[in-house]
């Protein structure tokens, strides 16, 4: 079974078609692309996956279990979580706590023992602290922990967007545009760290990416939109040498 | 950096037993002092702070911690001044209860009522943000304020009598202690951040799991209930409420102390609480000792204004230019009456021509030149100021000042801390051991 299946999945908004009839599934363990030009509907996919829209028509079953619909907090309960495009961290807290609030929804406590400061809050608390801490050592944000997210580089607010994304220890990890505005140094080591959240966690990682060379080489699979419809689907080397996908999007052959 | 669990159960327990020993003690004595030694109005002024500054911390939940906009906090306060009001005048000859139970009860009956109402207004306005909800809580407490005020049964505009009332100074104090020890309880454990998650960004917090709306609910059932209590206590203390007690104005002072301390600061809250509700009062129109009228003669008043605009100037470039030396800066802030704030704005023009080079005995020296000089220049532009007729023998009574000097001072303090007095700034110990030297700042790391 997939862990993630699309089937015909549409949505409209008014006369616009954003995402026309879109069919993919994601096994498990794998790296997934979406690419397309501009405006073809990939962030609009990740929202309807994510649950910030509901599909107009179409099914979106997450192992086996139907979400189309559920609400994004619900969503990110059964293991799905994302970055953004547009970077939105908590700008004002710091790095750590960041994490801590993603990993937060595992929390167990309830309001009241938060209220009274009893011994069980204070412990998750600790808890998840150090689980956002080993979090923040595998994408090499240790150092600022403390430090306001709004202060980081932005190549560091991306990765830690994922350092967030990661905390809820999702099955299923979707990644924005990741390596928009990093320079070539960065754009290798976030390769390999996606390479290593997948290898050592067991991680689905689902990735939009205009980058060509970034998704060509990290990716084992490849879905192309275009206007919100699928152009073509398979290994990179297909991909690179599909003549629909280098009229629409590429331009020419890399 | 890997930690190890650091809890013990039994620091644990003698830190929580020391801290709520001291908290219910330190009000108890503060009850105890200001019943013995201080005169019914200054004992009024007492319980007054200590009620602004429940209100304030609990809307400062609301909107500094959740960042929901809310505007209507009056509203709140006046349902808990109404429920218990109204139950004591009902019930409570029969009930034969000792009275700070009852006190009790009925603080927690105000709570309970205004976590309703709360409840009201927080469901339906889930959808708003920003300016629309603040818009929403506007309208709810004024609907509230009138139908209180067409209701014969709580005496509609003329007000209602508490017969029996129960003033508790410590009791008061007792309800802030509790508002500020669970707001800070929140913001210390991974649960409270989730409300922070929902001011820095609902879609993220949402993507993350927070279920936002329950967070928003949570948000407006906490701070209106404390509001609640509050106003239970209010009705007991003074015995007598009306529904042009919690008119729009108590809502906006209210606010003007969150924004004013820091929006999100507790600790902020708190100091711009018994800072607010303190100047009005003690720049009343006589002393209530003597009786007399407090009066400033004309010239002077024109020199403290022209004074203060001066000194907003010269610390405005000053704070543009560098943000060096933040400590005398605060330190300066403490200080705002118009000659002393003009006598720290030549002291900062000192400094800096000093390039902080100075040690700290010709600080200290600074501090005094610039004081005196401060007088100086107020002795000087009062005399001067003095030579004009119509200003010289004018006579102003400093009661028709009052709201004058009260809205310059939050002028002048928003224009040089445009985020509040302290910011996202808490109080903490080792704040204090840095104050003094005991330890090295944390340097910023640049971005």
């Amino acid at each position: 079974m997939s862990l993630l299946q699309l089937e015909d999945a549409t949505i409209r908004f008014g006369g616009l078609i954003a995402v026309n009839s879109v069919s993919f599934s994601l096994e498990k363990g794998e790296i997934f692309g979406l690419i397309g030009p501009n405006g073809a509907g990939k962030t609009t996919c990740f929202n309807l996956i994510t649950g910030v829209y509901k599909p107009t028509s179409g099914s979106i079953k997450f192992n086996g279990k139907e979400i189309a619909g559920t609400p994004p907090n619900k969503v990110a309960k059964l293991g799905i979580c994302r970055t953004f495009q547009n970077i939105r961290l908590f700008t004002a807290l710091s790095v750590l706590e960041n994490v801590v609030i993603a990993g937060a929804l595992r929390a167990k406590t309830g309001l009241l023992s938060a209220l009274a400061y009893m011994p069980n809050a204070i412990q998750e608390t600790e808890q998840l602290k150090r689980e956002a801490m080993e979090l923040l050592q595998i994408l090499d944000l240790q150092d600022v922990a403390n430090v306001r997210s709004c202060d980081l580089a932005y190549g560091m607010q991306r990765r830690l967007e994922i350092a967030r994304a990661m905390a809820t220890k999702p099955d299923l990890l979707l990644l924005d545009e990741p390596a928009a505005g990093m320079n070539p140094n960065e754009k290798v080591d976030l390769m390999n760290t996606v390479r290593k959240i997948r290898d050592l966690h067991g991680k689905t990682v689902l990735v939009i990416e205009h980058d060509m060379r970034f998704v060509m080489n990290l990716c084992e699979r490849i879905f192309v939109l275009d206007h919100g419809e699928e152009i073509a689907q398979g290994p990179p080397q297909e991909i690179r040498n599909d003549p629909k996908v280098i009229e629409a999007y590429l331009g020419e052959a890399v | 950096m890997e930690t190890k669990s650091t809890f013990n159960m039994a620091p644990f327990l003698g830190v929580r037993l020391g801290s709520v020993i001291m908290a219910v003690g330190g009000c108890l004595l503060l009850g105890l002092v200001s019943g013995h030694i201080l005169s019914d109005y200054y004992q009024r002024l007492v319980w007054l702070a200590g009620l602004y500054v429940t209100l304030s911390v609990s809307l400062n939940l609301i909107n500094g911690i959740t960042g929901q906009f809310s505007i209507g906090h009056a509203a709140f306060y006046m349902v808990g001044a109404y429920v218990g009001g109204f139950l004591t005048d009902t019930f409570f000859n029969r009930a034969h209860i000792p009275d700070l139970l009852w006190l009790t009860l009925m603080a927690i009956a105000g709570a309970i009522g205004a976590a309703f109402a709360g409840l009201f207004v927080g469901l339906p306005s889930l959808r708003l943000r920003g300016d629309y909800l603040a818009i929403v809580t506007l309208g709810f407490g004024e609907i509230i304020r009138i139908i209180v005020q067409n209701t014969k049964e709580v005496g509609g505009s003329y007000g209602m009598n508490i017969d029996h009332k129960i003033p508790a100074v410590w009791i008061v104090w007792l309800l802030a202690v509790i508002c500020i020890a669970v707001s800070r309880n929140l913001l210390k454990t991974a649960r409270g951040l989730l409300f922070l998650s929902v001011r820095e960004d609902e879609i993220a917090a949402s993507a993350m799991g927070v279920n936002v709306t329950s967070i928003k609910v949570t948000a407006f059932l906490l701070g209106s209930a404390f509001a609640g209590a509050a106003g239970a206590l209010y009705a007991h203390s003074e015995g007598f409420i009306t529904p042009a007690t919690f008119g729009m104005d108590v809502s906006f002072i209210i606010l003007t102390m969150v924004v004013l301390g820091g929006t999100g600061s507790i600790t902020g809250s708190i100091i711009a609480a018994v800072f607010l509700s303190m100047l009005p009062e003690f720049l009343r129109q006589s002393d209530p000792r003597t009786g007399e009228a407090i009066t400033l003669s004309g010239s002077s008043v024109v020199a403290c204004l022209v004074a203060v605009v001066i000194a907003v100037a010269l610390v405005k470039r000053i704070v543009d230019v560098g943000k060096e030396n933040k400590r005398a800066l605060d330190l300066f802030f403490a200080m705002s009456a118009g000659g002393v704030i003009f006598s720290f704005s030549i002291l900062k023009l000192l400094n800096r021509a000093k390039e902080g080079k100075a040690t700290k005995l010709t600080r200290f020296a600074l501090y005094i030149l610039a004081i005196l000089a401060g007088f100086a220049y107020q002795a000087l532009f009062s005399r001067l100021l003095g030579k004009y007729e119509p200003l010289a023998h004018k006579v102003i009574p400093l009661e028709q000042l009052r709201m004058v000097i009260f809205a310059v001072t939050l002028i002048v303090v928003m224009l040089l801390k445009p985020n509040g007095l302290l910011a996202h700034h808490e109080f903490s110990w080792s704040w204090v051991k840095r104050l003094f030297g005991f330890k090295a700042p944390e340097t910023a790391v640049a971005s």
